[in-house]
């Protein structure tokens, strides 16, 4: 018998046991979870299908018809996207937008206090109600100033810029620390500008904050009950429905709190909309 | 309210569920006879299980099956295109399979590609469910090696790699794998062979939803510490993670494992009180980070897009809300679990230096399989060096000697993961390769890098998702980043068990450092906080904290 | 500066044991002096890579004087300055640990020259040699007022020994061939008479070269313990190394994205200023124990040495702090050597008064230490004051009748073996009354030695020997119990003598009836269920044993088997010193350990003072990290950089002085030393960079 060196051997020994597992943990195991699945909860394993309809766990784009209720904003592709789940993935202090050029040569990009801000100005329009939020012009971009100081980050202001607001937009102050407020115009570089949130005197907000920002995988088919109820008006008047009826038909969609305890309440859009087509 | 209550229930039930399976565990992994369907397996793969190897010799299986299995990942992945069940999808570039198949059977299992747009299910269920179940079990072998090493007294002997990981993979993760995927498939997600298909969605536009076999995948990639997503979204996916209570499940099912393995620990040394005192100090790390990450996600103090919308919603899905993204977030980071069910990215700048952290901290809290156990000893070793010391004795962990040569492979271990995390991230953030993958500017782009290699390095997995990892450079560095990352901390691990395992115990008595009690505890979390985030305090600085702090 | 008195060699009084503290010498401020020369000659980089932490300081100090130099300011000489003076306070204080050993070096040293020896050459006659050419098995003679040319064994004649050039004690010692009084040291003097000595020693391996070698300190090798813990701290240099290395480029980057912020002296667009980022490394790295460990080292051998126990290396003294048994002697030990008259109990109606005076006229003649308290007893009993002007024949005792006495006139009387006397009274036609074997039985269980008296046909009494227990030794091993170290009493006694002092002088256990081969087997035994040994020996057939067990100590007495054997030697020949020994030893450990921790936790305030100083010019968020309201960036991390020098001076006392340490359990240990040294490690240094920048900020260009 030939005597193989350790280290070969051990790897012969791995690549078998690579196969082994392969053939067992890779195949068997999820064909039959699947075979399992399949017979005692075919309704989920098959994806909780509605239907036609798609699937009551995905939400869907419902393309800001006055008729439907309309789902959270969404990453994932162009809205709902199943082949392109994803989040927004911007910071916390993302805050400043690049704006872009007028002439079309370079391709803007929006902070994600300006997404936040034009949705609330957006949902706020669509739903008669005031779009308004901290932290947001009235145009629908993120109030930010970017002012330039005597020695850097300190000394008196020497001149501000609203950075969102491109020119020629009435900035959304006038006056800044004595100093006349500028717009912005699109290219020019503000990095030595101290960038400044301005909080403004916002009080009531009326937009809830799921309808002005993306969920974490695009796919959300849930909204928070105070958007839904924001929608309602506009709903039954659409449908002309009763609002009393409307909102037992939420309350009938809504999902509480599992075990009374765990996660957040919140209304499921698709099966909402397919209450209203009498479709459910 | 809710949120707490959330996490003490959830972590209540871990704390009643890791006695029994730890206590399992220790029966099933250690010692006791062969099934005999194990023994015809070992026979099929010409392993006499039997053989005791010393640690150079389990060290040499332990590559050698890391080899392969990196071998047969890339293989898989480059070749898909021609292999059935591919959905279309076809082969994956070089370096990106590369990236994966080292990933993956790194159990870091960050992907640089989305999942429903690049593999097909055979890449999903023989290549990934394989290295995920497999990886997960290499932690544990060496965690078991390092065990027997302050367990045994006297010999060379470490266990045999091939036994510990069949047991760690058939007696351990893939009966939990059939409980927790037939429970999470009845709470919603979906198990099909189906490809995607397209349906009219109810406002006339239409809609691919994609199929497939997400219930095997899921308990797989939570309970392993994996954490790779079977779609891009990972637990944010509805199909992946379609309820609160889903949720809840989930964050026990990463913790679960990890927390078992300490009361292994404790059983297979004979030391249940070490045990509990272990699982106190994973305990309070854990309770510091969750209490940091709650705090900075509030809404007050989330910075400035978190005011405008009133919460920390952006990138967190309705059904799970804030808390229930925190809790998550957090448990991933602390369990070497890659999964995410929000967009850490679009976490509070200091929520996010909080999951940082978690890693940072080495992934103790419980950390990976079997990798949070033996990291968790190495930081509780140089606690046990500097209190024995100030008890005025040669330290000694459980009678085994602490002297030069076991410090050296301690020190040795922990020089590994802060030297990679920092040097890689100098070295992106030099470079115009590395910055222009960034998704943010400011602060908030370092972090993304920082988070990117610590991630990697310590094979979390979870990433800040702004960061565009797809290219030749962090594809290439990551690979880098996680090959020494966790190869080389096991072999010092191994290295570590094989000289403890020949030290014949010293007796215990009044004048030896008791490892319990108040002292001990305060000791090890303190030195765990210390040691390891000492050294990344500046990066953190210019990262989330400055990020943070901005206002 | 805290002054301790020093501890004279047998000085511990065991009565007050609560009291006792291991104390060094003196720590005058003159010797910051005396040793700055050797301090500054230490800065060569070819001494200083042994200690890596603060060769890398050094490397530090030399790249910011460059810096310095290229661009000067205030700023970056006033930092360079204190780099150098951080690395000269680590060189002073191991200068001056050695120079405490240099000066009990230099009289050691002194005893050694020009010694010429007298050997017996080949062809049998006398011939001079130079002492250090003496070989080992070499024989030379020394006669009074010489001094003895090296360590050996004496094989002929006896003679009395000064020895105080070693031990520091002024009386006279015997030392005789044969026994367990053999030995002689290299460099004593014989005051009386002529020895013939058989030389053990190497050339320059006596106990002389040893002791100079240890005190001096220059060659020390590192023990374990400190090896193990250099790592840590090289590692720690390591870690701190790559994170200040690393930190350049991301510092580069964030004054890049943050355009607004303006250069400042320590940070600009080529990012963080070179004097900056090593002041930074300096104050992370572990300087502080960097700076003393060698320091504690040596001073832990000067504690030994001068409590007259020479190691034969560092390694033994660590071991005797992990010592888990200690084998003790009975006699001598824990007992005093001989045992003491303790009662007289009368039989057959013999009354007390009578028992007395036989005793005491049966002892007049016995000079032994026994003898003699019998003696003193029964004077005490019968209140006469006979002496030896009582005539008499005396009977010496013999180990064929294994009694003595004196016939005087009509009486004939005998003390002696229980058993011995009974036959000689049977033999003379007396009986023995019955109640004697329950007398003897119960003194016996009691650990006592019963000595029968009698006078020809009658026995009279017996008298009851008994081991005396040193005093406050209970209280001793109470403490040594508290502390985790189980005593162990070795004795040839019978079990049941030997359980009774067991419990009287408070020891864990005991081996009765011990052979050397029983004792050898224990320490075995000992180690084979995972403990350290210690115990005491000087005589040959203690050799093996002492060899044996981890730690053993000697005694000067003894022979120079013995002596080889173990790893110490305790010149005062004292040995419960061994207790003490076993302090010294965990002493030198917890003075490391603690330090290290304070090292380590002061970190925390050292961030806080530097990084808001470095960063809050970019973010201005980053300076709400200045909690200590430090005045400017500049006095941050000057003060920063400063009291990272000036701690290692405050901590040079207690680093040559050791820790305080107490004999106490581990866990009393932990909590205190955790306390003191991890969170008074945390707290120290906010108030301390506090003060200093309080002051720093006057400094022109340094405050704002």
């Amino acid at each position: 018998m030939i005597r193989v060196p350790q280290w070969v051997a051990q790897h012969l020994a791995a690549l078998r046991v690579v196969l082994v597992l392969t053939l067992t943990v890779g195949l068997l195991y999820p064909l039959a979870m699947t075979g399992v699945a399949q017979a005692l909860f075919n309704h989920q394993a098959d994806g909780s299908r509605l239907g036609e309809h798609g699937s009551e766990l995905i939400g869907q784009d419902f393309l800001g018809r006055r008729e439907y209720f309309q789902s959270r904003p969404s990453a994932a592709g162009d809205g709902y996207d199943p082949g392109a789940t994803a989040a927004g993935n911007l910071g916390a202090e993302s805050v400043v937008d690049t704006l872009p050029a007028p002439d079309g040569s370079r391709e803007g990009k929006q902070s994600l206090l300006t997404q936040v801000c034009a949705r609330s100005k957006e949902v706020g329009e669509r739903e008669g109600v005031s779009g308004a939020r901290p932290y947001c012009t009235g145009d629908g971009v993120g109030a930010v100033l970017g002012v330039f100081r005597a020695d850097g980050l300190t000394g008196a202001a020497t001149r501000v810029v609203s950075l969102n607001q491109a020119c020629p937009a009435a900035p959304f102050v006038a006056v800044h620390e004595g100093v006349r407020v500028e717009c912005a115009t699109p290219g020019e570089d503000y990095a030595k500008a101290l960038v400044v949130p301005i909080r403004g005197e916002v009080t009531k907000v009326m937009v809830p904050g799921d309808a002005v920002t993306v969920s974490g995988g695009g796919l959300d088919p849930h909204i928070s009950v105070a958007y839904a109820l924001l929608q309602a008006p506009r709903v039954a008047r659409e449908r002309g429905l009763n609002p009393a009826d409307l909102r037992r038909l939420i309350d009938r969609n809504t999902t509480g709190r599992a075990l009374g305890f765990l996660g957040e309440p919140g209304v499921n859009v698709l099966k909402l909309n397919l209450a209203l087509d009498g479709k459910a | 309210m809710y949120g707490w209550f959330q996490a003490l229930s959830i972590l209540s039930l871990l704390l009643i569920l890791h006695v029994p399976l730890g206590d399992y565990m220790a029966k099933a992994l250690d010692g006791g006879r062969h099934l005999k369907v194990e023994r015809a397996l070992y026979r099929v793969c010409g392993v006499d299980p039997d053989r005791e190897q010393d640690w150079r010799r389990y060290l040499l299986a332990l590559v050698a099956f890391s080899t392969v299995g990196v071998a047969a990942l890339f293989a898989l992945f480059t070749t898909q295109g021609i292999l059935p069940w591919s959905l279309g999808h076809g082969g994956m570039p070089w370096e990106l399979a590369l990236h994966a198949a080292v990933s993956f059977t790194t159990n870091t299992s960050w992907q640089n590609y989305a999942g429903e747009s690049t593999t097909g299910h055979l890449a999903v269920m023989a290549g990934l469910g394989v290295q995920g179940v497999a990886s997960g079990a290499v932690g544990m072998c060496a965690a078991l090696a390092l065990t027997r090493g302050l367990a045994r007294r006297g010999g060379l002997g470490l266990g045999n790699f091939w036994v510990d990981l069949v047991r760690s993979v058939f007696r351990v993760f893939l009966p939990l794998a059939v409980v927790f995927g037939v429970a999470l498939i009845a709470m919603g997600v979906q198990q099909n062979l189906d490809g995607a298909q397209t349906v009219n969605t109810l406002a006339g536009g239409t809609q691919t939803v994609i199929g497939g076999p997400v219930g095997s995948w899921e308990p797989i990639k939570l309970m392993t510490g994996d954490g790779g997503g079977f779609f891009n979204a990972s637990s944010a996916h509805p199909f992946e993670n379609p309820t609160a209570l889903s949720n809840a499940l989930q964050i026990l099912i990463m913790l679960l494992v990890p927390t078992a393995f300490i009361r292994t620990f404790g059983r297979m040394t004979g030391n249940l009180k070490l045990g509990w005192t272990l699982l106190v100090v994973a305990g309070i790390l854990f309770a510091l980070l969750l209490t940091a990450g709650t705090l900075a996600q509030s809404a007050t103090t989330g910075g400035t897009v978190a005011q405008a919308v009133g919460g920390q919603l952006e990138g967190t899905e309705t059904r799970i809300g804030v808390p229930g993204s925190t809790l998550f977030g957090v448990a991933a980071t602390a369990s070497a679990d890659g999964a995410l069910n929000s967009s850490y990215d679009s976490f509070a700048s200091l929520g996010g230096g909080v999951l940082l952290a978690a890693m940072m901290l080495g992934e103790i809290a419980p950390g990976g399989t079997g990798s949070g156990l033996y990291g968790l000893l190495m930081v509780v070793l140089v606690a046990v060096f500097l209190g024995g010391l100030m008890v005025g004795r040669t330290p000694e962990f459980l009678g085994k000697r602490i002297a030069f040569a076991e410090m050296r492979y301690v020190v040795l271990y922990s020089l590994v993961a802060p030297t990679m995390i920092l040097g890689l991230t100098a070295l992106a953030i030099a470079l115009p390769a590395g910055r222009s993958s960034m998704g943010n500017a400011g602060a908030h782009g370092l972090t993304e890098i920082l988070y990117a290699y610590t991630s990697n390095v310590n094979g979390n997995g979870s990433a800040m998702a702004g960061l565009n990892g797809n290219t030749v450079f962090y594809n290439l560095t990551m690979t880098l980043g996680m090959l020494v990352g966790r190869y080389l901390p096991i072999a010092f691990v191994l290295a570590l068990a094989g000289r403890l395992v020949q030290q014949r115990p010293v007796a215990a008595t009044a004048g030896t450092l008791r490892t319990q009690g108040v002292n001990f505890v305060v000791l090890a979390t303190g030195g765990a906080l210390i040691l390891a985030l000492l050294n990344f305090l500046p990066a953190l600085a210019l990262g989330p904290l400055a990020d943070g702090l901005l206002g | 500066m805290a002054v301790e008195t020093p501890v004279r060699p047998g000085s511990i009084d065991p009565e007050t044991p609560q009291r006792r503290r291991i104390a060094a010498g003196l720590l005058d401020p003159r010797q910051f002096w005396q040793a700055l020369p050797e301090a500054l000659r230490k800065l060569d980089p070819r001494t200083m890579w042994r200690n890596p932490v603060m060769f890398v300081t050094e490397i530090g100090a030399v790249l910011t004087t460059w810096l310095a130099i290229r661009t000067p300011s205030g700023f970056g000489w006033l930092i360079t300055a204190w780099l150098w003076l951080t690395v000269i306070f680590a060189n002073l204080a191991e200068a001056i640990a050695e120079s405490r050993g240099q000066a009990q070096a230099d009289t050691l040293r002194r005893t050694r020259r020009q010694t010429t020896a007298r050997r017996l050459g080949e062809e049998r006659v006398w011939e001079a040699v130079p002492a250090d050419r003496l070989r080992k098995g070499d024989v030379v003679a020394v006669e009074a007022g010489e001094i003895i040319p090296g360590d050996g064994d004496v094989i002929e004649g006896v003679a009395s020994v000064d020895e105080s050039a070693i031990t520091g004690e002024s009386a006279p010692v015997i030392r005789e061939s044969g026994g367990d009084r053999c030995a002689v040291t290299g460099g004593t003097q014989v005051l009386s008479d002529r020895i013939v000595v058989r030389i053990t020693q190497q050339p320059g391996e006596s106990f002389l070269d040893r002791m100079i070698a240890l005190v001096e300190g220059a060659k020390r090798q590192k023990t374990p313990n400190e090896l193990a813990l250099n790592l840590l701290l090289v590692a720690l240099t390591f870690i701190f190394l790559v994170t200040t290395v690393t930190l350049q480029p991301m510092a580069i980057y964030s004054k890049e994205v943050m355009a607004a912020a303006p250069d400042t002296l320590a940070i600009t667009g080529t990012g963080i200023a070179g004097i900056v980022l090593v002041a930074l490394l300096v104050c992370l790295i572990p300087t502080t124990i960097g700076a003393l460990l060698s320091a504690i080292g040596i001073a832990g051998m000067d504690r030994m040495v001068q409590r007259n126990v020479l190691a034969m290396s560092g390694r033994a003294v660590e071991a005797a702090g992990d010592v888990h048994t200690l084998l003790l002697d009975k006699t001598g030990t824990i007992t005093f050597g001989d045992r003491q008259a303790h009662a007289f109990i009368p039989v057959g109606g013999t009354g007390a008064e009578d028992l007395a005076e036989a005793a005491l006229l049966a002892s007049l003649a016995d000079k032994t230490p026994e003898g003699r308290s019998i003696l003193a007893l029964a004077r005490q009993r019968t209140g006469t004051a006979h002496g030896a002007e009582v005539g008499g024949d005396w009977v010496p005792f013999s180990a064929a009748t294994r009694m003595s006495g004196v016939d005087l006139g009509s009486r004939s009387l005998r003390k002696g073996a229980v058993a011995a006397v009974s036959a000689w009274v049977r033999g003379h036609g007396g009986a023995v009354p019955d109640e004697l074997d329950g007398i003897v039985e119960a003194i016996a269980t009691s650990g006592g030695t019963p000595l029968a008296v009698a006078d020809q046909t009658r026995v009279l009494g017996v008298i009851q020997l008994k081991d005396v227990v040193k005093p406050g030794l209970p209280a001793r091993f109470a403490e040594m119990r508290r502390m985790g170290i189980r005593t162990v009493m070795i004795t040839g006694d019978n079990p049941v003598t030997a359980k009774a002092i067991a419990e009287e002088a408070g020891v864990d256990d005991f081996l009765a009836e011990a052979t050397p081969e029983d004792k050898l087997a224990l320490i075995k035994r000992e180690q084979e269920g995972g403990r350290l040994v210690a115990m005491t020996g000087d005589g040959t057939n203690d050799a093996p044993a002492l060899a044996q067990a981890d730690v053993g100590v000697a005694m000067n007495t003894g022979t120079s088997a013995a002596k080889e054997a173990g790893n110490m030697v305790d010149l005062d020949s004292d040995p419960t010193k061994i207790v003490e020994i076993v302090e010294i030893g965990k002493q030198l450990l917890i003075t490391r350990g603690a330090l290290t921790t304070f090292s380590i936790t002061n970190d925390i305030a050292k961030y806080f003072a530097i990084l808001p100083a470095m960063f809050g010019g970019i973010y201005p968020g980053l300076a709400q990290l200045n909690i200590m309201q430090l005045n400017s960036p500049l006095s941050a991390i000057l003060s920063a950089v400063i009291f990272n020098a000036i701690v290692i001076v405050a901590l040079i006392p207690l680093a040559l002085r050791g820790v305080r340490y107490r004999p106490s359990s581990a866990s009393t240990l932990l909590t205190r030393n955790l306390w003191v040294y991890g969170l008074g490690g945390v707290i120290t240094p906010f108030a301390a960079i506090k003060a200093i920048d309080l002051l720093v900020q006057f400094i022109p260009g340094i405050g704002s």
